[in-house]
């Protein structure tokens, strides 16, 4: 079986893909996130991702900025639009 | 990966979206911080309890309750999910300041998760200080910061029909437009 990490999607972000959660093939290079999920949910950088934060294994990071750093197998990613709480 | 979900769920629920798990808290007693997240409704009382104190002259409680309109249009249902590993840190963080900032007794934040039937309480907050004007003012504090950066979101289903996720930064304290928002 081959290896995966876990996304989170919520929100805008869980409406566009009409998922909760999956897994993708690990090891992923955070600069691939987005072409990745480009590749499976077309439109969705522009629509959704670009208003997003991004956050691996419960800390931020910046897929640009942190670009090298490597989701590994069992790793967890969430997408976080702009938050509502209240 | 092995799943025991029959074929017509692909996708198993993961734990932050099962209200099973749930509550989920964060207690710092060196700061009588206490930060709750839960499916159940929010009873005011166990927060103020939580902050207050003898040497806590002042005790606020704000409560953020589901409105029945947005522009106009009603609104039948609202909904909360939240992601806690980041929530219950930035709620924490949000209190350690608050405590720092206005030399408090205590600081309590609880939001509600799930469906939230309109009129109930969907966020408390309790913040206990030796005096008012403190009180006030990081009570008020609290709240705007949880609003801008606690990652839980908001979705309101409509009668006419449909449903939206709403953002925080699209709307100020007083509910006006800031003209950012997203089509």
């Amino acid at each position: 079986m081959s290896e995966t990490f876990t996304i989170h999607y919520f929100a805008t972000a869980s409406q566009y893909t009409s998922k909760n959660t999956e897994s993708l093939p690990a090891p992923l290079k955070l600069s691939a996130l987005f072409d990745q999920l480009e590749q499976r949910y077309p439109g969705i950088v522009e629509k959704v991702l670009s208003t997003c934060g991004v956050s691996l294994n419960g800390e931020y990071v910046d897929v640009e900025e942190d670009g090298e750093v490597v989701i590994h197998a069992g790793g967890e990613v969430a997408v976080i639009p702009p938050v509502s709480s209240g | 990966m092995a799943s025991s979900e029959p074929s017509s769920q692909p996708t198993q629920v993961p734990a932050h979206l099962d209200p099973k798990t749930y509550p989920r808290t964060h207690h710092n007693p060196t700061q009588n911080i206490h930060i709750t997240l839960t499916y159940e409704p929010l009873n005011a009382n166990t927060y103020l309890s939580q902050t207050s104190s003898p040497s806590a002259g002042a005790n606020i409680l704000f409560l953020g309750t589901t409105r029945d309109t947005f522009e106009g249009r009603s609104v039948s249902q609202l909904s909360y999910t939240a992601y806690p590993p980041l929530a219950l840190k930035t709620l924490a963080g949000i209190a350690e300041a608050a405590m720092k900032t206005h030399r408090l007794e205590g600081v309590s934040i609880a939001h509600r998760l799930g469906t939230v039937p309109i009129g109930e309480a969907s966020i408390a907050i309790a913040v206990s200080a030796g005096h008012r004007g403190a009180a006030w003012r990081a009570g008020e504090e609290v709240l705007e910061a949880c609003k801008e950066k606690a990652e839980i979101w908001k979705r309101e289903e409509f009668v006419d029909g449909g449903m939206e996720w709403r953002a925080n930064a699209d709307r100020d304290a007083e509910g006006r437009s800031l003209g950012n928002e997203r089509v």
